[in-house]
């Protein structure tokens, strides 16, 4: 183990701490006993089939948006755009889907898929391109483009697709849904945990693979730490640029699926709820490492489905709070960390 | 009815000035804070949590006047966390405003259940109580008597004269363009990044507030974007008061246009036309529609 690895373990494992900490005051604070809180929300989701899957259900959809943003991130991109790439590439799948009735599914699976693919890498080559030929930070081309995406696609789906008197799409053919995994192990019974999951999980030790043994995923590295250095030593930065906004946009898009074709069957407005910018706080909190999203993704799945656990006791968007706590502590502390050790 | 006149009426013009004030105290907020060199795209999550502790603190307290200095507080506190995660401890702006923006929509969304038993909208509100003597005035009365829009409308030539008439104004403005010369001639630079903050706190504190205010409630997600469209105009505006003023302008036409034409009936579809600031903040960008330049060290911690 290097010493890297250590200060970053040594900033996570500091910050997770704090954050559970600060839980625990609010939750005295507004007179809760935190004993039971945590018991009930450990109780409900790590010894229950149903509540486990349910958390790995909500952790896959982040797993796979992270990833794609960790790579960015890694090159010193900070795309913002994931959210609107989500909405728009998956509302793409599903017109597909629905469209497309009669084809077998052993075509109309991949078509679905890789249509909505290529519509979000399209839009998504839009930051990259803006900061490439004008020098425009990307931050703020992905903040608006999310907007503009996300009222397009309401305005398609309301107008043309919509089911009457809904806000959703019509849902898509039953052959189409991913399988399970309750049919695979019966305890998960009831949970819309999916193949995706593993899916998720495979890409992450890929994108792993890709940023950490490949010449291209050095490049990528490179390029984040040190742009100009990166140019002369003949790596074509631009490219790069280019590359990891097609990586995220084509993963946000696959990550949207979770919801369409894993669990409701239809593209719903407002689906998205943030996926794409809680996203975020799930590579952060990795340290933009695609092993450690697995994790971090894995806690940010419990928070969200241990909210729904323990509402009976707190409102559930606790959770949402202490997400943003994680969030703020990890980057607080991985600062004071590494000037500690790092001299 | 005829939609060219209720396009010129004075009823449409009212609409305008009270779309435009939350966008120009916005926008100013952000100019504020990137003329000092730090970014804050968590404007949006400011607004929120101003609105919410306006709302809350009105009316446990019963006074809308404790709400608005109870939340001016807060959100100087707020700032001054933001300013120790940015200027202190030398966070990424982005990483930060992101970190921010979603601490804060969870933390409203909690205390709304907490405090008012409901996961989308506060109780009633009362309104920031209106300047009495200047309610007389004919014609604009009952709108300059709003303090917030009236302050609204004094920010403009108010930064100006702050922006490029006063010591401090230079100085916050060579924290933001070159801190290194700045440093190097003995201004505290940090200090003034740090001011630049709690103004951007402030303002879109108003922004929020304001927003509450005049919906007499809070309910969830209604800033809806306003705090991204204010950053937007910034942009558009090129950083200069003036240029910001008339981009929140045209911003608060189109939009009141919209929703003129969507009662009179036109049929012009509303997303599209909400659209619009994003979309031309693109076009802006991509350089159809002048030159932008932000402060040379925006964004650059110190």
């Amino acid at each position: 183990m290097n010493r890297r690895f250590l200060i970053n373990s040594i900033s996570v494992f500091t910050s997770v701490v704090i954050t559970l900490l600060i839980t625990i005051i609010l939750l005295i604070f507004i007179g809760k006993n935190p004993l039971e809180v945590l018991a009930l929300m450990i109780g409900d989701t790590l010894f229950s089939g149903y509540g486990f899957g349910q958390m790995l259900f909500k952790a896959t959809s982040l797993m796979i948006v992270a990833t794609g943003l960790a790579i960015c991130f890694q090159a010193a991109i900070f795309n913002i755009g994931a959210e609107g790439n989500l909405y728009f590439g998956t509302f793409i799948s599903n017109v597909i889907a629905v469209s497309f009735r009669n084809l077998s599914p052993l075509i109309l699976i991949p078509y679905s898929i890789i249509a909505g693919m290529v519509a979000s890498m399209l839009v998504a080559l839009i930051p990259p391109f803006i900061k490439v030929k004008k020098g425009v930070s990307e931050v703020i081309t992905t903040i608006m483009l999310n907007f503009v995406l996300i009222y397009i696609v309401n305005y398609f789906v309301l107008n043309f697709f919509a089911v009457k008197a809904t806000v959703r799409m019509e849902k898509v053919d039953d052959s189409l849904m991913f399988m399970k995994l309750f049919n695979l192990w019966d305890f998960l019974k009831g949970s819309s945990v999916n193949i995706l999951f593993f899916l998720g999980i495979f890409i992450a030790l890929l994108a792993y693979f890709f940023l950490f043994k490949t010449k291209l995923g050095y490049e990528i590295r490179a390029v984040g730490l040190n742009e100009t250095a990166s140019k002369y030593m003949g790596i074509n930065v631009n490219l790069i640029i280019y590359l990891v906004f097609l990586i995220s946009g084509a993963l946000s898009s696959i990550a949207g699926l979770n919801f369409v074709m894993g669990y409701k069957g239809y593209f719903e407005i407002g689906f998205s709820s943030n996926i794409g910018f809680t996203a975020i706080a799930v590579s952060l909190l990795a340290k933009n490492n695609p092993l450690g999203i697995i994790f971090s993704s894995l806690l940010f799945g419990f928070l969200d489905y241990g909210g729904l656990a323990i509402n009976s006791l707190v409102p559930k968007e606790v959770m949402f709070v202490v997400q943003g706590i994680v969030i703020l502590s990890i980057i607080a502390v991985d600062k004071i960390v590494n000037r500690i050790f790092v001299t | 009815m005829n939609i060219l006149e209720s396009i010129i009426s004075l009823a449409f013009l009212s609409q305008v000035i009270r779309l435009y004030t939350p966008y120009y105290l916005g926008a100013s907020a952000s100019n504020f804070t990137e003329r000092s060199g730090v970014i804050n795209i968590a404007i949006e999550g400011f607004m929120t949590f101003s609105a919410f502790s306006y709302v809350l603190f009105s009316i446990k307290s019963g006074s809308p006047v404790i709400g608005v200095f109870v939340t001016i507080l807060l959100s100087l506190f707020l700032a001054l966390l933001y300013a120790l995660f940015t200027v202190a401890l030398k966070v990424n702006h982005i990483v930060t405003g992101i970190g921010f923006n979603l601490f804060i929509a969870g933390l409203t969304k909690f205390f709304l259940v907490y405090f008012f038993q409901s996961s989308s909208n506060s109780p009633q509100a009362p309104s920031i109580p209106s300047i009495s003597f200047l309610k007389f005035v004919p014609i604009i009365g009952p709108l300059i008597s709003d303090p917030v829009i009236l302050f609204s409308f004094i920010l403009l030539p108010l930064s100006q004269f702050i922006l490029y008439k006063t010591r401090f104004g230079l100085r916050l403005r060579t924290a933001g363009e070159n801190p290194e010369a700045g440093d190097s001639l003995g201004i505290k630079i940090r200090a003034y990044k740090l001011y630049g903050v709690l103004i951007s706190g402030v303002l879109s504190s108003l922004a929020g507030m304001w927003l509450a205010s005049s919906q007499n409630s809070f309910s969830d997600g209604m800033v809806a974007g306003r705090g991204f469209i204010a950053i937007a105009a910034m942009i558009i505006g090129r950083w200069k008061p003036l240029n910001i003023f008339y981009a929140c302008l045209m911003f608060a036409t189109l939009e009141s246009l919209e929703i003129t034409l969507q009662i009179a009936g036109s049929g012009i579809p509303s997303q599209l036309v909400q659209i619009l600031p994003y979309f031309i903040t693109i076009l802006v960008l991509l350089g159809f529609v002048g030159k932008t330049k932000p402060p040379a060290a925006d964004g650059v911690p110190y």
